[in-house]
């Protein structure tokens, strides 16, 4: 355990650009940008703190679930690349037969990347999007505050505000992450084998399938089929109807309820579809591994 | 062409190999090579490009799957690839540690990922060497890799260890200190060190045994006293000694400045003496010798 640990570690390790230091340099410009745009009076602190007077609360809400929109979408694609380009890593560093001079299997190395995919790295990114909050809470209350509108008593209901936004940004971040496991570990596989090339080849599969299907099967067209059909219901996340109720509602947010109907709305059998396929096209890429020296 | 003392009965082979194939399509590279490698040996494995020298390695290591029967202390290296790193340790190439990683943090994985690494070892290794923990082995020159890799390999407490050209593209300074070290440092009697390189006097000082390896099959596998003892280099002026000597069947004859030089095998010194000047080949001398393939010299296939 300790061993695969340390391989999960030295993922973070060789990935740390992409999932921490890039993220931590978009928070500092942007950041940065804000504070410029205040100080050469781009933005109106008077006039922004006024808005936020408008609807007070709802700002941080609105805000700070939008930033967590924005750095789920970073983490797919950071996460897409990853896997594209993660798994063929030892390879492309010239570094296959060093990992092979250790006392762990291939399938553990594989392992490791999927392992480090869904933990560590997404956590990285996480703990980024909860500064960009602090960041953003910070700007926010600090133009209240110049404005005359704000007072150190919101500062209570702000942070309850923080917790439930953090809290259900976690749990989209966690279920995303178990319901596209199988996309996640399918590119890696094919990056085992192919390298780099498993980018073009993991947009291209879906409509080669469908292709296929339309054409073996028949169809209307090789869009309607069986096989691009559940693509499109595999790939998207479920419905959260109580995100879309209180969005024309008054109430304040809850991250515990969202959370509750996000878990609820998913399809859990096919969750666990999806991880035991995902350990099979793990297995399948380190047997490959298993047989390939190229360094 | 196998030489070799019997294994004492206790004394369990390092590595066995019997009828041990491998095919790349339709080429076969290795065409059933049988062999023991005891413990506490020193051994050369010598062979031209493409010879099968790799393949053979990659075998031991359990990086390729053969035909036939291989079986390193004791385990199937393919079926048990991890299990055995844990005793066995290699370089396969000089530049194949992980880039990305500063001195330190390679140190502290291994730590973690591999049980007989010791980090201590490791940093005693690399005193008196301009590597420091903080550097990035992306930033490290060639020669600074291969000190790296060597200290990294050495700080590793297993029964085998296979170096594959580890001192390719080095200077001769970098590779005289990288034996040096291996000899001072890490070789003892229960350690097995098996070493390939196309430059053969650099290690023949230091080997216990050599195997020669052409085309994918052993040709010559022996302890290097046998080889001292067997195998007699002539040095012939007079071109009647020349012919004389002829008689004697040389395994290998060229003309080096004037003089001709041949390589017998087998025969007794004391017929060859008054023939001209005698002494031992060196290893590359008997490399080429051995090597040479009758298309390629057609003055060694005499």
């Amino acid at each position: 355990m300790r061993a695969f640990a340390a391989m999960v570690h030295r993922e973070f390790i060789e990935h740390r650009g992409a999932f921490l230091v890039g993220p931590l340099i978009l928070v500092a410009v942007l950041f940065g940008a804000t504070i410029l745009a205040f100080t050469v009076g781009r933005v109106d602190a008077r006039f922004s703190g006024a808005m936020f007077t408008v609807a007070p609360l709802r700002v941080y809400e609105v805000g700070f679930l939008a930033f967590g929109t924005g750095w789920s979408l970073y983490l797919i694609s950071t996460l897409f690349f990853y896997s594209a380009d993660g798994f063929a890593a030892d390879k492309r560093n010239n570094a296959m037969l060093f990992w092979k001079s250790m006392p762990v299997s291939d399938f553990k190395v594989l392992l490791s990347k999927l392992a480090a995919a869904m933990t560590i790295l997404p956590g990285v990114v996480y703990g980024v999007a909860l500064l960009s909050g602090v960041l953003l809470f910070g700007v926010a209350f600090a133009t209240t505050m110049i404005n005359g509108t704000g007072s150190v008593g919101f500062l209570g209901q702000i942070a309850v505000i923080y917790g439930q936004v953090a809290l259900a940004i976690l749990a989209v971040v966690v279920c995303g992450l178990l319901w596209y496991m199988p996309f996640i570990a399918l590119v890696g596989a094919i990056a085992t084998v192919v390298g780099r090339w498993a980018i073009p080849i993991a947009a291209l599969l879906p409509a080669i399938a469908s292709t296929l299907e339309w054409v073996t099967l028949g169809g209307f067209h090789p869009f309607a089929t069986h096989t691009w059909r559940f693509l499109e219901n595999r790939l998207a996340l479920p419905d959260t109807p109580y995100a879309e109720a209180w969005l024309t509602s008054a109430e304040p947010f809850n991250g515990w309820t969202f959370a509750l109907d996000l878990i609820a709305g998913i399809d859990w059998v096919q969750v666990g579809i999806g991880a035991v396929f995902a350990v099979v096209v793990i297995w399948v890429a380190s047997e490959y591994r298993r047989r390939v020296n190229d360094n | 062409m196998t030489e070799l003392s019997p294994l004492s009965p206790d004394v369990a082979p390092i590595v066995s190999a019997r009828g041990l194939r491998k095919k790349f399509g339709r080429k076969e590279i290795l065409h059933g090579l049988d062999f023991d490698i005891p413990p506490g040996r020193i051994y050369g494995l010598i062979g031209h490009n493409g010879a099968g020298k790799t393949t053979t390695l990659n075998a031991m290591l359990g990086l390729t799957s053969c035909e036939g029967t291989i079986r390193v202390l004791g385990e199937d290296p393919f079926a048990k690839r991890a299990k055995l790193m844990e005793n066995v340790a290699f370089i396969s190439d000089v530049a194949s540690l992980p880039r990305f990683l500063r001195v330190r943090e390679l140190f502290a994985l291994l730590s973690n990922i591999h049980p007989n690494f010791s980090q201590e070892k490791a940093r005693e290794f690399l005193q008196g060497t301009d590597i420091k923990p903080e550097m990035k082995i992306k930033h490290l020159s060639k020669g600074m890799v291969a000190q790296l890799h060597l200290a990294v390999v050495m700080a590793i407490d297993a029964k085998l260890l296979v170096l594959d050209e580890p001192t390719l593209g080095l200077d001769i300074t970098y590779r005289k200190r990288f034996y040096r070290r291996l000899l001072e440092d890490y070789m003892t009697e229960e350690r097995t060190l098996l070493i390939t390189t196309h430059q053969v006097d650099e290690i023949e000082f230091m080997l216990s045994d050599i195997m020669f390896i052409r085309d994918g099959d052993l040709i010559l596998h022996m302890q290097m006293e046998t080889v001292n003892d067997k195998f007699v280099q002539l040095v012939v002026n007079e071109p009647e000694h020349q012919t004389a000597a002829w008689a004697h069947n040389p395994v290998y004859e060229e003309t080096r400045f004037g003089q001709t030089v041949m390589i017998f095998d087998g025969v007794d010194r004391a017929v060859l003496e008054p023939l001209g000047k005698l002494s031992t080949p060196t290893l590359s001398d008997l490399f080429v010798a051995l090597m040479q393939r009758p298309t390629a010299n057609p003055e060694a296939a005499r």
